[in-house]
């Protein structure tokens, strides 16, 4: 049976059987209704208490709405925060070491499945999932399986349609978590923010757009260059930032690998890598370290190690000192306006000399989450 | 002395005929090299940047008039890569040639006693687990765990025939034990790894001429040039074997030691072949067909031109890989299949009498 048939059939036995239930229920007035980014209708009888994330950076989005505790509801999630930003995973460790402790790790998120004798230990009402799981959720009957048991599934997207989608998600988590006020008021600050940029970007011509290359994860794989984004994600946020980007230009697809005589051919004005705390669980990366924690000196020595690399070094934009790297995990998380900005800055420096991302992203701080801001998530070459 | 009384016609018609029939084998050798040479020359011109063939030439030739830009393009991008694609293409070429040959075994090629599946495991255990067999080989440690398992894959092999007996089964089957065996440790490591390890592995999986650098291709050279004249002096005995086991024996061959000595060389040439470019699986097995098509099963033509079979593979499909789609890399893996099989197809098809015997 296709998805689309057996949501269908869902909702009808579900309209059916509400029909014939409404006159008895008084908990009907707490249920929530909402459609996800799949596009599925997610209904649950009550607001749900027990959550469970398919990415433990999921946290990126959820902090935000919720002034108190944003672990409260939550009782576990995969890995990946404390494996690829641990950085981060320290700073909500900080504010609430009791809440971290005793989350449930379901281990990697890439392998997309749940144990659901887990899930339903937890007595979990519903497990949130990146959009990038729904096939594999649907092809390994996890939705139906855990629907049989009363969990709800909802599907959010940061990252592979991660500007049009972020809105929608945070609209989404603002009703799961019933802060929907907040969530309009992050809401509102990331179209401001988002708005300072494409205002202005509107305005540029195409022909005055620099020609950027993006190496996604620069110096995770030493002796291999490159990895870079189509127009999804990061390829995405050069083009709202008022660039044209290379791999977009090559291939319409999210992960596209390029040759570096392409890339020198193609002579780019502007060239910048993704950089992440991954040497603690991959000693050997060159990449840049950006993150909570990250150094300005340690950072600064890496990525003049990665413009110096054979074919890196001649190019104009390592020459021009338009190299740069910054924070990878803007890639999954709807603070991406704060990567935006920056490029903007980067791409078109004069147009954008008023535009502050180190306040944006304090601002962000101040008022969303629940700890300070530190360490260092761009940087530039120094010439 | 007595075939000196005998040299009537007969004999001077079959001294003829084996004087032509090495004639022939020399220039087949020549022509295949030729063609190589030119697709080299292809390989080297061709790519992204628009630089002419002359002028390339003239750079390759003269390192100095190179401006910057020509010289990392040319001296550093694209004649190791090149050159990486020849050598690799060569050893895998022989390595299948010589499997075949000791295993009496149409099928056989350095895949299939389980080392590229180990290789894959060493990377694999590098790429998702960060963890390195050697220590302190820094960046090169997914090639050096590759190459790491590989070796001691063909090690086991050998501790067992040690003890059940040199013969063609056995390897086989305890080769086809060992692959799946990695192949289930390598599905435990994939079914870890993040987006991004992922992605990672399956690239070194399919294959990658991306990685080539003037260290690595010196080290593939001097490896073809210690095995390939070792084999060679060896071919008298690798012919006999073909013709059976006990024929060979009959003619003073040691069976035993040449089957363990031959799988040595084997196991070097696939083991450092796979762990600088990843799993390349065709080649292996369809380059030394097309040279038994081509020339028979003399070792003395037959070995060289496998190994130049497979160079004439990956060559070819290293130009096509650049030609897709300028800018992008696409792994050789899935290319090398497409640009070989036609051409094999066409062999098939032509052969008059059975290939194999």
């Amino acid at each position: 049976m296709s998805f689309f048939k057996r949501v269908g059939a869902l909702t009808c036995a579900f309209v059916a059987g509400s029909l014939l239930a409404t006159p008895a229920t008084t908990a009907w007035a707490e249920a929530l209704t909402f459609t996800d980014i799949a596009g599925r209708e997610v209904t649950l009888p009550e607001m749900p208490d027990k959550i469970i994330l398919g990415e433990g950076r999921m946290m990126y989005g959820i902090a935000p709405l919720i002034e108190g505790n944003p672990f409260e509801k939550i009782v576990g999630w995969k890995s990946d925060l404390v494996q690829y930003d641990p950085d981060a995973f320290r700073k909500y460790e900080g504010a609430f070491p009791e809440d971290t402790a005793r989350m449930i790790d379901f281990g990697n998120p890439y392998a997309g499945d749940f144990s659901i004798e887990a899930v339903l230990e937890a007595e979990t009402d519903l497990v949130i999932l990146d959009v990038g799981n729904l096939f594999k959720a649907e092809e390994t009957g996890l939705i139906e399986k855990l629907g049989n048991a009363g969990v709800q599934v909802a599907f959010i997207d940061f990252r592979r349609n991660a500007t049009e989608n972020a809105v929608p998600s945070m609209l989404i988590l603002g009703r799961i978590f019933g802060e929907e006020r907040r969530a309009a008021e992050f809401i509102d600050f990331y179209i401001a923010q988002m708005r300072k940029v494409t205002n202005i970007v509107d305005t540029i011509p195409a022909e005055d757009r620099p020609l950027v290359v993006v190496e996604n994860a620069a110096g995770w794989q030493t002796d291999f260059c490159c990895w870079s984004f189509g127009p999804y994600n990061y390829g995405r946020f050069v083009e709202l930032a008022g660039g044209k980007n290379y791999a977009s230009t090559l291939a319409n697809a999210y992960s596209v690998d390029l040759n570096l005589e392409g890339i020198i051919e193609a002579d780019p004005d502007v060239v910048f890598g993704t950089g992440a705390n991954w040497k603690e669980a991959r000693p050997e990366v060159t990449s840049t370290l950006l993150g909570y924690d990250g150094d300005p000196e340690v950072n600064s020595e890496r990525l003049a190690a990665l413009a110096a690399r054979p074919g890196f070094a001649d190019l104009r934009a390592v020459k021009d000192g338009r190299f740069h790297s910054i924070y990878h995990q803007f890639y999954n998380s709807p603070y991406h306006f704060i990567a935006i900005q920056v490029l903007a800055k980067w791409l078109h420096p004069e147009d954008f000399e008023d535009l502050d991302p180190e306040a944006t992203f304090q601002e962000l701080h101040d008022r969303f989450l629940p700890y300070e801001t530190s360490g260092q998530f761009w940087i530039t070459l120094n010439k | 002395m007595s075939d000196r009384t005998l040299v009537s016609g007969d004999a001077m018609a079959l001294v003829r005929a084996y004087k032509l029939r090495n004639l022939r084998r020399i220039l087949l050798v020549c022509l295949a090299f030729v063609l190589l040479a030119g697709l080299v020359v292809i390989d080297i011109t061709t790519g992204p940047a628009d630089l002419s063939i002359w002028r390339t030439i003239q750079v390759i030739l003269d390192r100095s008039i190179a401006t910057p830009k020509e010289d990392v393009i040319i001296w550093q991008l694209r004649l190791p890569v090149a050159l990486m694609a020849i050598a690799v293409g060569a050893m895998l070429g022989v390595a299948g040639a010589e499997m075949q040959t000791i295993l009496n075994n149409p099928l056989a090629d350095p895949f299939t006693l389980g080392l590229s599946s180990a290789a894959g495991f060493g990377a694999a255990l590098a790429i998702v687990l960060g963890w390195s067999v050697i220590p302190a080989v820094g960046g090169l440690f997914v090639s050096v765990n590759a190459f790491v398992f590989a070796m001691l894959t063909s090690c086991a092999l050998f501790l067992f025939t040690r003890l059940r007996g040199v013969t063609p089964e056995a390897m086989i089957l305890v080769g086809i034990a060992m692959l799946f065996t990695f192949n289930a440790l390598l599905a435990f490591l994939q079914y870890g790894a993040s987006e991004i390890q992922l992605a990672q592995l399956i690239f070194w999986q399919l294959g990658s001429l991306a990685r080539a650098t003037w260290g690595k291709v010196g080290i593939c050279f001097a490896i073809l040039l210690l095995m390939l004249p070792w084999f060679m002096s060896r071919s008298w005995a690798l012919t006999a074997l073909r013709m059976g086991e006990d024929k060979a024996a009959a003619l003073g061959v040691n069976v035993g030691l040449l089957r363990i000595t031959v799988l040595a060389g084997v196991s070097l040439l696939a083991a450092v072949a796979v762990s600088f470019v990843g799993a390349i699986a065709f080649v292996g097995l369809v380059g030394p067909h097309i040279a038994r098509m081509i020339v028979g099963e003399d070792q003395r033509g037959f070995l060289p031109l496998s190994a130049l079979c497979g160079a004439l593979i990956i060559s070819g499909t290293s130009i096509a890989s650049k030609a897709i789609t300028p800018g992008i890399v696409y792994p050789i893996g899935m290319i090398t299949s497409l640009i070989g099989i036609p051409f094999f197809i066409l062999l098939i098809l032509g052969q008059r009498k059975r290939h194999w015997q």
